[in-house]
């Protein structure tokens, strides 16, 4: 229940930053969601505490399911890679949504 | 049946990819920018004929762990096909990249290549989970190349098309999650048909679909592309063209067939959202403001029309829309890659600004007629069997379907033959053009902006239209060769339809 109550307050809180103008609230707001989501697939697994699944230490009965936890794990090194280039984005043209055309140092063109 | 090759289709590209980054040098980049691709292309041909030979399914399972645990590379008859089209057309695509120059903005050549491997890898994988990484490692170096090249709305249109991947993303994620919840497995081989038995899977698979359709800009949720893929340059536009949205459509194509068993339970839904892509692309391209835009439009039509395939489920229409896929990838990408050499010589690609190029450039007013033909569906051209095979396919249907299917597909072609020959009209004919806008700094004194009187002696250099010519004449050797395609097509549809050799070669 706690975990639902967590997803489900992450999801609002990312769905509500990514109606923002700001690229800056809109990568928090990935953020926040790829959270919620990676909470979610954990539950896909079992959400009590289980034990490590760790080689032939652990009998399959007690053993956590590894496979959400490596599918996180996956989702957050893509997600945080793609944070960075989401945050270079928005340095790089600060307000290119109000047409202003951005600093790149190189010459615009038609 | 084992084929433990397989994988070298995802390390190759990626190995080049590390090499190219690290060693410098003209000559080693051009020779890997293209031999990625090449090779990529004719392994595919030869696992085609390895398919309709004596192997019907390929699998490497990767790692050695048992088959079940291990992540499987299965390669069937439509991966083969997938892999041939995609490789050759990322090859051609690239030669114009090489023209145009932009092959040497730094990194251009391991962002390319790992694009490459993604494409490969996400074609190739047998797991849902991996299709999802895939289509990632396919992603991130596009931000990076629709970042680099184009006008500054790239910096714009990469925010959005950065924007909406990562939220995909996060939705196919969701759907992975329903699915190993409820069905404990993300092997395709190993969800075939579960969908239909318990509705938690069909769920969660649909969130998967969702994400894919996305991706694929079918209506309601294509508002991205005809905003996005205009803002980058031609080249980055074609590649992402031919490879982007048709993975995705891949992925449709299988995991409806595999998962759902292809059932009829969800054709109003799949119906609708073909037919309104379909409507909704052509209508829009009467608004496109230049060539590029209005073909992004078009290309929302494409997605349609290849997922009426997917709607209608029969054998013949997914045989058609396959068929259809593969026209749509040569036409688009000859008529951008044109349209990429107008813009080279003369500065522009918008409507408004280019007039009468049929006096100056034959050759490019002969690629680009034929090339729109083909769109909307005229002999001699890929696109005419495409459509016939479409609509014949529907027939096949009950009554209601067929006639709302058929009335759409004549009615907005009818309605892409106008939006087109506004097109043609606008960049071809009307009074002589006096104003261009080139991009040699000693001839716009500085200004790229100002235009500049035209003078006679400029035209397109004839190596800018190879490629395009290259497509296009793929596109019409289609219509030559129909049959035999068509025979191909099936095959790959029978091995989608009925995986049981699909799914005894990843559990043996």
């Amino acid at each position: 229940m706690i975990i639902a109550l967590t997803i489900g307050v992450l999801v609002a809180g990312g769905t509500y930053l990514l109606m923002h103008r700001s690229l800056i609230r809109i990568a928090f707001g990935v953020g926040v969601l790829s959270h919620a989501v990676n909470l979610f697939i954990l539950t896909a697994g079992v959400p009590v505490y289980r034990d490590e699944p760790i080689g032939d230490e652990m009998t399959a009965s007690i053993a956590a399911d590894p496979l959400p936890q490596a599918f996180v794990l996956t989702a957050i090194v893509i997600t945080l890679a793609l944070t960075v280039f989401l945050l270079a984005m928005a340095v790089i043209g600060r307000n290119d949504n109000t047409h202003r055309i951005p600093e790149t140092g190189e010459e615009h063109d038609r | 049946m084992n084929a433990p090759y397989l994988p070298l289709f995802v390390a190759l590209p990626l190995v080049a990819a590390g090499v190219a980054s690290l060693v410098p040098g003209r000559l080693l980049h051009r020779s890997l920018l293209l031999l990625g691709p090449v090779l990529t292309g004719i392994g595919g041909v030869w696992l085609l004929s390895l398919h309709l030979t004596d192997m019907p399914v390929a699998v490497a399972q990767v790692g050695g762990f048992v088959p079940g645990i291990a992540i499987p590379f299965v390669s069937d008859t439509l991966t083969a096909v997938m892999l041939t089209v995609t490789g050759l057309t990322t090859a051609v695509v690239l030669t114009f990249a090489m023209r145009t120059g932009e092959s040497s903005l730094p990194y251009f050549t391991p962002l390319a290549l790992i694009l490459t491997g993604g494409v490969n890898g996400a074609l190739l994988t047998g797991d849902l989970f991996n299709l999802f990484v895939f289509v990632e490692v396919m992603l991130l170096p596009s931000y990076a190349l629709l970042a680099m090249t184009g006008t500054w709305r790239r910096l714009g249109v990469g925010r959005l098309f950065l924007t909406v991947n990562l939220v995909t993303s996060a939705i196919f994620l969701i759907g992975i999650g329903l699915l190993y919840a409820a069905a404990g497995a993300v092997n395709t081989a190993a969800l075939a048909g579960v969908a239909g038995e318990d509705p938690r899977v069909a769920l969660g698979a649909s969130v998967i679909l969702l994400a894919l359709l996305i991706k694929a800009a079918a209506v309601p949720v294509h508002g991205w592309l005809p905003r996005a893929y205009p803002g980058t340059s031609a080249a980055i536009m074609a590649l992402f063209a031919g490879l982007h949205s048709k993975v995705a459509l891949y992925a449709i194509y299988r995991i409806y067939t595999v998962v759902y068993d292809a059932t009829s339970t969800y054709l109003p839904i799949l119906l609708t959202i073909a037919l309104a892509s379909i409507l909704v692309g052509s209508w829009a391209s009467f608004g496109g403001d230049t060539i590029r835009r209005v073909l992004a439009f078009q290309m929302v039509a494409g997605v349609g029309y290849i997922l009426l395939g997917v709607a209608l489920s029969t054998a013949a229409a997914l045989a058609a829309g396959l068929f259809y896929m593969v026209h749509h990838i040569l036409t688009v990408g000859a008529l951008i890659l044109a349209s990429g050499a107008i813009e080279r010589t003369y500065g522009s690609g918008n409507l408004t600004r280019l007039a009468n190029l049929l006096r100056r450039e034959r050759g490019l007013a002969w690629i680009f007629g034929l090339a729109l033909l083909s769109l909307v569906g005229f002999p001699p051209s890929s696109g005419f069997w495409g459509k016939v095979s479409l609509v014949m396919a529907a027939t096949q249907s009950d009554a209601v379907v067929a006639t709302v299917v058929i009335a759409v597909i004549i009615g907005a072609s009818i309605i892409s033959l106008l939006a087109l020959q506004h097109l043609w009209r606008e960049v071809f004919w009307g009074p002589p053009m006096e104003l261009y806008r080139p991009a040699d700094p000693l001839i716009h004194e500085g200004d790229p902006n100002r235009p500049v009187h035209l003078p006679e002696w400029v035209r397109i250099p004839r190596g800018d239209l190879v490629p395009a010519a290259t497509m296009l004449g793929l596109s019409l050797a289609m219509f030559l060769a129909a049959g035999p395609l068509f025979d191909i097509a099936g095959e790959a549809i029978a091995g989608i339809l009925d995986p049981t050799a699909y799914i005894e070669a990843v559990f043996p």
